[in-house]
């Protein structure tokens, strides 16, 4: 029950903001995402941390014609990432609390669909109920920059939603067919994802009409974009300029999440010859990301365009960990995963902030104001340490144990990757120097619009980020002991990868549990 | 059976629906007289219209609603199996709904309303007639039963010149499918010796490889039905027509008519027949492709929503050949019959509600709705707005929307059939789409402006939510849904 609850609360949260009047959204909506939080804590308790197995099962007939279920699991790979969800949802209704000032009622309901749509695709173990979670999460995010965005939000957000619907479709594609590939094996058909673990799917190296790799690339494509992975990635910038804040912390913090987290569900496991082939072709992409995404990013004169192309460049070094197929690498992709949300997302509150106060992100307007704005400052340099990856933040540990896996998979790699490390120093840290320090900019120095440092409610927005930058960068191990079970299986496993569910449930629908039971 | 034979009463119950409809919806027409010729109450029209959609859709649900066993009658030329019974009620619910919107519609709720109800149930029998048909000959007279009362609906609109330069284009154009098509039966008639569908079947699987004239005969026929369902390209009608038409009777002709064809359509492609001819699968398979294709894109280049929803009902005809080829062509006629028929139940509701939007926007007889007309709607009718854009993510195949299932219901029985090449236009098109779905909702909540004051008829205003509502919840629970379309089919061939 618990995992449906924690997925189906926000729905009903979001229907809840339907019908309460305009006055009390914003602290009912606060509570409702703070309760939220707090049932998905209970997973740390329910959770065995020792089992690689899928906990927690539900599962319920759903098409039975055509063997889809509603079939919901937890295990080490989506545990965090469910609860990076929940937690950056109180962050994001607090952090928006005057930015946006129309349509509340509307926004909120909208952040609350997402919720239910990005926790369901963490946690869907049917593959048809993951592209419908997947796919719902558009909607509210294609309204939320569609309504709040900025100056040429309409393009951002139907370019958004065109190009990660384009890259979704070939993926139902390839769930149908591997429903129909169920059936030739089993006789039966059917969409779970357990079942598609057991397929052998038939793979010739380095012809590229052959049915692995076709579906390889299919789930690659609508996952590459979602990352998104260098030559797709250009939906991103758009949509993280014109998003306003809470759009543009949910974008980047959860909902990019969900394209490396099904390289990790599905594509890795599922076509483990083919991902194990064209993995050059993957770290190739992700160092290429990594370099072009700093690069690009150092020259913008926006600052929020520069923190989308460090998104760019950031998840480049998720997919090279992935694509490195060892423990290191795999890991640190999902701690990175991890960080990424936080520190990126701690940045666009930030840069919301700031905006909020001047209305303008052009950098060559600001300079000097670590003078004007002290606290704001300090944090905002203990967010940019964890974003380049300075040890004791929780940047550094993803960061390395990715080149670690990197360097021990392929070497050249991991020192192309590597410059990426110093190249991400060079443009957060020039843009730090060019905006906090220097003589007085335009803006900071106009006199009738005095800046006000931060208040009470920006400083409880960003203290529990601060306290988990260094958290997770002191004591990584509270967090990866709840994954190591599941990563080490993943690794371990993977080209005959398997999962069990536990409690092993006997009226459990789906072919695999029955073809093992007999 | 001989066919001297004088009509038995159990065949005469297969037509009893048929007859209700017709005859009660004779009696306003025949009050009016009575009244001097004045207008009846337009209520009491409506009322004895629902009255005998109602008993129609009783006698037909009391009849043979328990059991869809197959029952022939009038010498084999009627059919009445689980399809024609399902595809009845679509029939009944999109004429209720037709006339309701008809009702609250300015430009049809005038001097000719009765008329205007009886033509439109009467073009409801002859869709009853063409999907229980089972005979060449008596499609014919379905079709031409339907189209006759259309030609005269589409006209009525009072003052909109549209309206009478679409009737006429409609009329001609469709003479000319009938003719082909009349054409095409003789044809086949030549070369077979019957116009009963198996025969053609039986005789035709031989018959299409060797036989030329036999081939274009069948050729002649497709080409009639694809006029019908507006099919790349023969589908140069439909945008001017539905544009020119009447919402209400656009509504009525975009989903009844479309399903009702498409019905006819599947009874006589799949006949086995067509199992043997490959090269006619290339063509289809390509005028699938290009009906979606050439839907889409068009769609994209308009300004005037009628005209943009016109050309995403062609595009939506092509996906329901996408259905019809799999069911024609491939092995698994049930499941993808079952698709096909699903998807024309998910488009019919998604369309109905579609257009009962326009209706809603339609305050004289010439507005044409431009889809820049639907500013700041978004913000003045939030539930009409929340529907309107229900309905596009559904046309657009949006999970979990119904729409999402009937695509996805489609294209997994064309890959099951390894028609990989189809579904994957189809979902190429799918992503095309999406552009023009969301130009309304951008629109509606993204521009700047400020939304006319509407005054929304309670009918059109409940059309519009219900379907809206419908969509999701018939979509999340779309199982039983398609078991029962799936039971239905079942016992078919």
């Amino acid at each position: 029950m618990l995992l449906s609850v924690i997925t189906l609360l926000p729905l009903a949260f979001a229907l809840v903001m339907l019908v309460l009047p305009e006055k009390v959204i914003r602290p009912v909506a606060l509570l409702l995402a703070v309760v939220e939080f707090a049932v998905s804590l209970l997973l740390l308790t329910s959770f065995d941390k020792a089992s690689p197995a899928i906990q927690l099962v539900e599962q319920i007939p759903w098409v039975p014609e055509m063997g889809i279920s509603y079939f919901l699991g937890i295990d080490g790979l989506s545990l965090w990432l469910v609860i990076l969800t929940t937690f950056l949802t109180p962050i994001v209704v607090l952090g928006s609390w005057t930015a946006i000032d129309n349509r509340i009622k509307g926004f909120h309901a909208a952040l609350f669909v997402l919720q239910t749509s990005m926790i369901g695709s963490f946690l869907a173990m049917d593959a048809v109920l993951f592209y419908v979670f997947f796919e719902l999460s558009l909607v509210p995010m294609y309204f939320m920059v569609g309504i709040w965005g900025g100056q040429r939000r309409i393009y951002a957000t139907v370019k958004f939603f065109i190009y990660t619907m384009a890259g979704s479709l070939m993926m139902l594609l390839a769930i149908i067919y591997l429903m129909f590939a169920c059936r030739d094996t089993f006789g039966q058909m059917s969409a779970s994802l357990l079942d598609f673990y057991r397929l052998k799917i038939p793979f010739v190296a380095g012809e590229f009409l052959n049915p692995q790799t076709l579906l390889f690339f299919a789930f690659s494509l609508a996952f590459a974009i979602k990352v998104p992975m260098f030559p797709v990635h250009t939906w991103l910038p758009d949509a993280h300029v014109e998003a306003p804040t809470p759009g543009s912390v949910i974008l980047a913090g959860v909902m990019l999440k969900m394209g490396s987290y099904g390289f990790l569900r599905f594509v890795l496991p599922m076509f483990a010859e083919a991902s194990q082939y064209y993995a050059w072709l993957f770290l190739f992409l992700g160092v290429v990301g990594i370099i072009y995404g700093a690069l690009v990013a150092m020259v913008q004169p926006d600052i929020k365009k520069l923190i989308a192309y460090s998104s760019v460049s950031h998840m480049g070094y998720v997919m090279i960990g992935l694509f490195s197929l060892n423990m290191y690498g795999v890991s640190g992709s999902l701690y990175q995963m991890l960080n990424h949300g936080i520190s990126t997302g701690a940045l666009f509150l930030l840069i919301g902030m700031i905006y909020e106060r001047t209305h303008n992100r052009e950098i060559a307007k600001y300079g000097g104001l670590a003078k004007a704005l002290p606290i704001y400052t300090i944090i905002f340099i203990i967010v940019t340490m964890s974003s380049i990856a300075v040890p004791m933040t929780n940047g550094f540990i993803g960061e390395f144990m990715i080149l670690l896996g990197t360097f021990e998979a392929s070497r050249p790699f991991a020192i192309a990757a590597v410059t990426g490390v110093v190249l991400g120093a060079v443009y957060m840290l020039w843009m730090v120097k060019r905006v906090f320090f220097g003589p007085a900019g335009e803006l900071v120095r106009d006199e009738h619009h005095p800046l006000h440092d931060l208040n009470a409610r920006e400083l409880t927005v960003m203290a529990p980020l601060v306290v988990l930058i260094f958290w997770m960068g002191l004591n990584p191990n509270f967090f990866l002991d709840y994954s190591k079970a599941s990563l080490d299986h993943f690794v371990k496993n993977r080209d005959n990868y398997r999962l069990a569910v536990s409690p092993a449930q006997p009226k459990l629908e789906n072919v695999a549990v029955r073809g093992e039971a007999q | 059976m001989n066919p001297t034979e004088l009509i038995t009463l159990r065949e005469f119950i297969t037509v009893v629906p048929l007859c209700v409809l017709f005859f009660v919806s004779l009696i306003p027409l025949l009050i009016k007289p009575f009244l001097g010729g004045r207008e009846p109450n337009p209520i009491s029209v409506l009322v004895w219209n629902f009255l005998a959609i109602l008993a129609a859709a009783g006698c037909t649900g009391a009849l043979f609603g328990h059991s869809y066993q197959k029952t022939f009658a009038f010498s084999n030329a009627i059919v009445l199996d689980g399809t024609s019974v399902w595809m009845s009620y679509l029939v009944y619910i999109v004429t209720a709904v037709g006339i309701m919107l008809a009702y609250d519609h300015v430009a049809t709720r005038g001097r000719q309303f009765t008329e205007f109800c009886f033509l439109m149930v009467s073009s409801a029998c002859g869709m009853l007639v063409l999907i229980m048909s089972n005979d060449l000959i008596v499609t014919f007279i379905g079709i031409e039963t339907m189209s006759l009362c259309l030609y005269i609906l589409v006209a009525m609109s009072r003052e909109q010149v549209l309206s009478k330069e679409a009737a006429f284009k409609y009329f001609v154009l469709g003479s000319f499918a009938s003719a082909i098509f009349l054409y095409g039966i003789a044809l086949v008639y030549g070369t077979v010796g019957s116009t009963y569908l198996p025969d053609v079947a039986t005789q035709g699987v031989k018959l299409i490889s060797t036989n030329r004239v036999f081939l274009v005969g069948a050729i002649l026929l497709i080409t009639g039905f694809a006029f019908k369902v507006s099919i790349f390209p023969f589908h140069t009608w439909t945008p001017d027509v539905y544009q020119g038409a009447s919402t209400p009777v656009t509504a009525f002709m975009s989903t009844a008519v479309k399903a009702a064809s498409f019905v006819a359509f599947l009874r006589f492609f799949t006949s086995e027949a067509f199992v043997a001819a490959p090269h006619l699968l290339t063509v289809m398979t390509w005028l699938a492709v290009l009906t979606m294709t050439v839907g889409n894109v068009a769609a994209i280049l308009q300004n005037n929503f009628k005209r943009m929803l016109a050309y995403s009902s062609v595009a939506h005809s092509g996906y329901a050949l996408v259905g019809l080829i799999t069911a024609g062509f491939g092995t698994n006629y049930n499941a993808a019959a079952t698709s096909l028929l699903f998807y024309l139940f998910s488009y019919s509701l998604m369309t109905l509600g579609t257009f009962a939007l326009v209706a809603v926007f339609e305050r004289s007889e010439n507005t044409s709705l431009e889809i820049n007309d639907l500013r700041g709607v978004g913000r003045k009718y939030p539930w009409l707005a929340m529907s309107m854009t229900v309905l596009m993510l559904s046309l657009a195949g949006i999970p979990p929307t119904l729409g999402f299932f009937g695509k996805f219901f489609v294209f997994s029985s064309a890959i099951e059939q390894d028609m990989y090449w189809l579904a994957f236009w189809g979902m190429i098109n799918s992503v095309v789409s999406v552009y023009y779905y969301l130009r309304p909702i951008v629109v509606m909540y993204m521009s700047e402006g400020e939304a006319e004051t509407l005054q929304i008829g309670l009918m059109t205003r409940g059309t519009v939510i219900v379907t809206g509502l419908l969509i999701v919840i018939l979509g999340i629970l779309s199982s039983p849904f398609f078991r029962m379309v799936q039971n239905s089919v079942m016992n078919q061939f």
